[in-house]
Parts: C-alpha cells; sequence; structure tokens
C-alpha cells in the first residue's frame, strides 16, 4: 500500500502549509463562489461592449472585417442621419404609449388582485401567462389582428361604423398597434411584480388610515404606491430599457417581413431596426455599432433619468 | 475539516464550470465514417428527392438540408462568413446578393480551381458570368434556376370583368405595359371591388426587369437612376396603377400575400417561374383552375434565380464542390423542373422535349414548359452593380408610399432619387 501523501497533520510542516490552504482558502474562495456571474458578465456583457466600441471606431464591413480606423467617422455621419433621427423619435414614442399606460395599469391590476378574492391563485397566475407566449407567436397573431383587409380590429370597428385603418401606414396607427402588442405582454408581469411588492406592505397601515377614514382611493395613493417604490423604480428602468430596445414586435409587424424597414416611410423603425437594417441588411458593421453604442447611452440616461423621476414619489421604507 | 473538503470541492466545481465555458466554443465532429455535406439553401429548391439518390450513388456522402427563409438565409449566411464558423458546405446565393458576396470573394472556395470552368458551356453565358467576377477568373457560384418572367392572371375575374379568359387572348392584350395599364383600368371600371395586381412594387420589378441596365451602368458602375429613362418609365406606370388604388398593396411571400392569393383580393400577379409554387400553397386546392399562366407585356426578362457557392470554411470543399456541380447539371435541373417547376438556367435542360411540353393542372393545364422555355430564350439579363442593394429599396419604398397615397409620383420619385444619391455617396 503506498503512503498517502501530504495530507498526515502530524508533522510540522503539514500542518503549517494546511494552514496556508486554509487562509488562501477563506481569503480566495468568496470570491471564486462568485466568480462565474462575472466572468459570464465580462465575456457576455463587458467583452461585446467593448467590441462593439472598437467596431464603432472603423470602416467594418460586416464579411470582410476591418477596412481601416475611421476614427468618430461612423457617429459623425449618423448624427447627421435624418433616418437615425426618425428611429429614436420613433423608439421615444412607442416607449410613452406602451409604458406609460402599461405600469399604470398593472398597478391597477395588482390592486384588484391583492383584495380577497376566490380562486385568486388562478388570477395571479392568469395574468402571467400573455408573457410566456413567445414574442414571435404574438407579432404574427396581433399583425393578423391589426390587418389592413381581413384583420378582426378593423371588422370590429367596421360594426362601430368607423372606416377601416390602414394600421401599417400611418405614423400614429402603427405605433399605437405595436404599443398593444407591448401591452399585452408585459403587463401581467409588472402587475405580478407590483403585487408581490404589495404584500409587504403593513397591513397596520391601512386600518390606521381606514381609522381615520380615508378612502380606498386615497389609502392607495397615500400608503401603496410609496410602498412599493423600490419596485416601481425597478420596473420603470427595466420597461425604460426594454422598451428602448423594442426590436421583434415592429420588426414582425411590417408586412415585408424581415426585409422591411418599419413601413414604406420608416413610420415605426425603432432604432433596434434600422441597426439590423444597417448592419445585416447592407452589412455595414461599423455604422451599426455606432448606433448600438449611442443606443446604449440613450438607454442609460433614460434610465437615470427615470429613475430620478419615480425617485421623487414621496415617502416609503 | 468536512467543512473545508466541501469548500474545496467547490472551488474545484467553479473551476470545472470555467473550463466548460470556455470549451463551449469547441469544434465537434461526426463520427459516423460517412463525410457531411450540409446544403443550406432558401424557400424551395426541389432537392429533397436529389439528395436520396446523390446519397444512394455516393455511400461516403450524408447529404444534410439547412433550409431557412429568404432574408434569413442570406444574413445568416453573411454572419456566419465574418463570425469564422457555423457556415453550411454548400450555400444558396440569390442573383439579388450575388453582387455583395462577389466583393467578399475571398471568404469563398473559387471553384475554377476544382474545374469549374470546363463546365461553363452548360450555362446561358449571361448566367455565368453573374456568378463570377469581373474578369472571370473567380468562378463563386454554379446556376441553379433563372427566374424567366410570365403573367400570372385569375381567370374567373377576368371573366366578371368582361376580359378575355384565354391565355392567348389575355396575351393578346398587354403587347407592352403601357397597355397592360390599360387594361387595369378597365378591370377596375367593371369590378370595383377587386384590385387588378398585387402590389406596385412587383409591377414595377418586372418592368425593371426587362431592362439592360438599371440603377448602375454596365461600364463602369456609375449611378445612373437619376437619368435612366427605363428606370423612370417602370416607376411610372408601375406607380400609376398604384396610385389610382388598382393594387392589393401586398408583398410577394408575406402572409398579408398568402392571404390575399387565397382570399381572390387581386386579379393579375407578375409570376417569374418560381412563384408557380409560391402561388400553389398560398392558394390551396380551393384555388385549383382559378389561376392561369400567360406571357408577360413587352417580351421576356429575367426575375430571380441562384447559385450555389462553397465557403471557404467548409472543410470538405471537394467534396461540396461535386454536390454542387451535380446538383447544377443539366440533367437534375430537368427533374427539379419536372417535379417542382424550377426553370432550369442550363439552356440543354430547358429545351429539353419533356420540358418544353410540361403542363400545369393547377393552372388549367397552361403550358408551363412552353412559356417558361420561350422567356428564358429571348431574356435579356439585367446588370446589378455592387452598390445596388443600397439603392433598389429606396425606390420600392416610395412605389409603397404612392399606393399609401401619401406623397404624389413626382414627390416619391424625387425622394428616391435624392435617398439613392445620399446612399451611394
Amino acid at each position: 500500500m503506498p503512503a498517502r501523501p501530504s495530507a498526515l497533520p502530524s508533522t510540522v510542516s503539514g500542518s503549517h502549509s494546511s494552514q496556508l490552504l486554509a487562509r488562501i482558502d477563506g481569503r480566495v474562495s468568496p470570491y471564486l463562489f462568485i466568480a462565474p456571474f462575472f466572468v459570464l458578465f465580462a465575456v457576455f456583457g463587458l467583452f461585446p461592449l467593448l467590441y462593439t466600441a472598437w467596431v464603432s471606431l472603423h470602416d467594418w464591413q460586416l464579411i470582410d472585417g476591418d477596412q481601416g480606423f475611421v476614427g468618430l467617422a461612423n457617429y459623425a455621419a449618423l448624427f447627421a442621419d435624418p433616418d437615425f433621427y426618425n428611429a429614436l423619435f420613433n423608439t421615444a414614442s412607442i416607449f410613452l404609449v406602451s409604458t406609460v399606460p402599461q405600469l399604470l395599469a398593472a398597478l391597477g391590476i395588482a390592486a384588484l388582485l391583492n383584495r380577497p378574492l376566490r380562486a385568486g391563485t388562478a388570477w395571479r397566475a392568469g395574468i402571467l401567462l400573455p408573457n410566456v407566449v413567445s414574442v414571435v407567436a404574438v407579432a404574427l397573431v396581433f399583425g393578423q389582428l391589426f390587418g389592413r383587409d381581413f384583420g378582426v380590429v378593423n371588422w370590429i370597428l367596421g360594426m362601430l361604423g368607423v372606416e377601416p385603418v390602414d394600421w401599417e401606414a400611418q405614423r400614429w396607427s402603427s405605433h399605437l398597434a405595436i404599443a398593444v402588442m407591448v401591452m399585452w405582454r408585459w403587463t401581467g408581469y409588472n402587475a405580478l411584480l407590483y403585487l408581490a411588492a404589495m404584500r409587504n406592505v403593513s397591513r397596520e397601515l391601512y386600518e390606521a388610515a381606514a381609522l381615520d377614514g380615508a378612502s380606498r382611493w386615497r389609502s392607495f395613493w397615500s400608503i401603496t404606491v410609496p410602498g412599493i417604490r423600490p419596485t416601481i423604480i425597478f420596473t420603470v428602468v427595466v420597461s425604460t430599457i426594454g422598451g428602448l430596445q423594442l426590436f421583434a414586435e415592429p420588426q414582425l409587424f411590417d408586412s415585408s417581413g424581415t426585409a422591411g424597414v418599419g413601413g414604406n416611410d420608416r413610420q415605426f423603425q425603432t432604432l433596434t431596426m434600422y441597426l439590423y437594417e444597417k448592419g445585416f441588411g447592407l452589412f455595414d458593421a461599423g455604422y451599426a455599432a455606432a448606433i448600438a453604442w449611442v443606443l446604449f447611452i440613450v438607454c442609460l440616461l433614460s434610465a437615470l433619468a427615470n429613475f430620478a423621476l419615480v425617485r421623487r414619489i414621496r415617502g416609503g421604507g | 475539516m468536512t467543512m473545508r473538503r466541501s469548500s474545496w470541492s467547490a472551488l474545484g466545481l467553479s473551476a470545472i464550470l470555467l473550463v466548460a465555458l470556455a470549451g463551449c466554443g469547441g469544434a465537434g465532429g461526426s463520427d459516423s465514417g460517412k463525410i457531411e455535406i450540409k446544403v443550406a439553401t432558401f424557400g424551395e429548391f426541389g432537392y429533397e428527392p436529389l439528395f436520396a439518390e446523390y446519397e444512394a450513388q455516393h455511400p461516403n456522402i450524408d447529404l444534410v438540408p439547412q433550409v431557412s427563409d429568404f432574408e434569413a438565409h442570406h444574413k445568416g449566411l453573411a454572419t456566419h462568413l465574418a463570425g469564422g464558423s457555423g457556415v453550411a458546405d454548400v450555400v444558396a446565393i440569390e442573383e439579388q446578393y450575388m453582387p455583395q458576396f462577389l466583393q467578399s470573394k475571398d471568404k469563398f472556395v473559387n471553384l475554377a480551381d476544382f474545374g469549374a470552368k470546363e463546365l461553363q458551356g452548360q450555362w446561358s453565358p449571361w448566367k455565368w458570368e453573374q456568378g463570377a467576377s469581373k474578369d472571370g477568373s473567380f468562378v463563386l457560384g454554379l446556376g441553379t434556376d433563372m427566374g424567366g418572367l410570365a403573367l400570372c392572371y385569375r381567370r374567373d375575374m377576368f371573366g366578371k370583368a368582361g376580359l378575355p379568359t384565354d391565355r392567348d387572348e389575355v396575351a393578346k392584350l398587354w403587347p407592352t405595359w403601357e397597355e397592360f395599364a390599360r387594361v387595369a383600368d378597365r378591370f377596375s371600371a367593371a369590378v370595383p371591388d377587386a384590385k387588378f395586381a398585387d402590389s406596385a412594387g412587383s409591377i414595377y420589378t418586372a418592368i425593371l426587369n426587362q431592362s439592360e441596365e438599371n440603377f448602375f451602368s454596365k461600364a463602369d458602375d456609375s449611378f445612373i437612376a437619376d437619368r435612366n429613362p427605363n428606370l423612370r418609365r417602370a416607376f411610372d406606370i408601375a406607380g400609376s396603377i398604384g396610385a389610382k388604388g388598382q393594387t392589393a398593396k401586398v408583398t410577394t411571400y408575406t402572409q398579408a400575400w398568402n392571404v390575399a392569393v387565397k382570399q381572390g383580393s387581386f386579379a393579375v400577379m407578375n409570376c417569374p417561374a418560381w412563384m408557380l409554387e409560391q402561388v400553389k400553397d398560398a392558394g390551396g386546392n380551393a384555388n385549383t383552375g382559378k389561376w392561369d399562366v400567360t406571357t408577360v407585356p413587352g417580351n421576356s426578362g429575367n426575375q430571380g434565380g441562384s447559385y450555389l457557392a462553397v465557403p471557404k470554411q467548409s472543410s470538405h470543399q471537394k467534396e461540396a464542390y461535386d454536390v454542387a456541380k451535380w446538383l447544377t447539371a443539366p440533367e437534375q435541373q430537368k427533374k427539379i423542373f419536372l417535379q417542382s417547376g424550377i426553370l432550369p438556367s442550363t439552356p440543354a435542360a430547358y429545351q429539353a422535349p419533356e420540358v418544353v411540353s410540361k403542363t400545369d393542372p393547377y393552372f388549367d393545364n397552361a403550358p408551363v414548359g412552353k412559356i417558361y422555355a420561350s422567356a428564358a430564350d429571348s431574356l435579356r439579363p439585367n446588370y446589378r452593380g455592387p452598390k445596388d442593394s443600397l439603392v433598389r429599396p429606396k425606390f420600392g419604398l416610395a412605389l409603397g408610399r404612392v399606393e399609401d397615397g401619401k406623397q404624389t409620383l413626382d414627390e416619391a420619385w424625387a425622394e428616391a432619387v435624392q435617398q439613392a444619391r445620399e446612399a451611394v455617396k
């Protein structure tokens, strides 16, 4: 039988080295435990971000790669590009039309679900269902519903005596239709987040308010909303980022399919769709990278602005 | 002690995780002993039965089809070429993407190195030239099908409109596109609730495909969209049909187009050979015999058609070339036409008696073989130029704005020309 290696604690050097190992273990292990996240973040988050910045400073063709350093030329071209401002406007517009009503509706739904209900769990699970459906399916189904010639929405409007709307052709109608898709998908999800937060608001506050004769409406705005402030901030920031990166819904809403650029007048082309057109339609990766970086900055600034805005909700914990 | 051991093992575990993560990009090979050749195409190439035949003849080859849709296929190909991995061994490239990929020809195998030039005589000369570099030294792709032009029309709707329904009579209605526009007026006056054509864009494309030059000069690739009378003529004819509301405003391939075909929303469409299968798919059995095929105004033209190429990334380039060579040989092109109606690009195939005599029951037994073979013989191919994909969409969108009633024909034209100029600057 071969001798067992160093693990014997009897010798002085052995115990010394095991103490050293223990110390290293104590120092290093915690970092290693959290390392997977940071490694993943570095590989899938930080590296692409920096690499994109590098690409955006070059004349970079998608297939042939680097064609030479051009400095900020891509950005200069981008800031002089009317199609970019058009896409920026569309993105902001669709974001506003979808996010504001969506979060308000989520708040209302959560408040309703927070009351004693028959089959409460079923209701609560039910509102999450739209979120489980694939975004592609959602876009295809809603694309049909909002169809010009055979769409259900126009059919219903027709019964009410309203002229059929060519949803895709106009700026306002296309934005509205896309916003409806976004709302349908995400309202339930946000409502569940609010509901979870509302469960943690202290009952005593409501009882005290009731004793003071506060109305339900009053206690909702004065107790519930401030009580779930951190969750509201979270949903606003996440919705902002999601809204600014909107891609699948408008792209699939375009009846020209993936070749489409968001309508004949680019009336619903979002920033990510423009990025896709430049990068993967015209193979101009440098320009697309510049759009990506501008989009990143826009996301950052809007998230910060929204954060500051929502923080002004008074009170809370 | 136990605590320590478990933390060490956790440490080991995270190390393994990291290694596993790092190893994710590693290549995996198939060990079946057969050489696997992936063939990536889009839409319908009619290759399924041929693959079985090829595998029977070559027991060491395993052919794996990868079919996606048109846009996804070409965008995916570009991304894979850029990324340096993931591309199939044989890839289809449609003619409109050819100039773009020819600019990156170093990512592809020069098929001339495998002796492709000996095959040159198989194809119509223009088809061969489109798949090779300008000086002819680099052969990027071998021609598969082509898109000889014809028009499909609804017999029943023509009857309702008081127009002739016989395909030869219909052909006589529109010797020129100007006459075609007059037929549109007659049709719309007689059947106001139906649309005449699918979209202005599709008429425009057909007219454009009959002109040798489109947006760029064949001689020196200079921008000529603003002074090419053929382009303006195509834009005006198609645009005024659209402006009068005589189109259903549906783009080919899209869901809306499928529904419109099924519901019989329009009566005429531009019908390159490969379109017949699309019409059958969209129309379904219920529409059998309702459509018919006739000749296109202004003689013939070409719209679409593809090539098979071998990317340099392929680790079995020779075998991939053999597959591409076999699939594009006249014998196979003939079989594809007889099975799926996809028009051969090799005269030996489309002039074969069994091809010329083919009729299609779905289209009221139209002599599709004769129509498309004669279209193929008289067609003049058009020159695209490397920047074609930058400017072509601008004019399509402009026609869409005319159809939507947002702009007049002249406004749309002016904006398209201006955008196109900016794009090629």
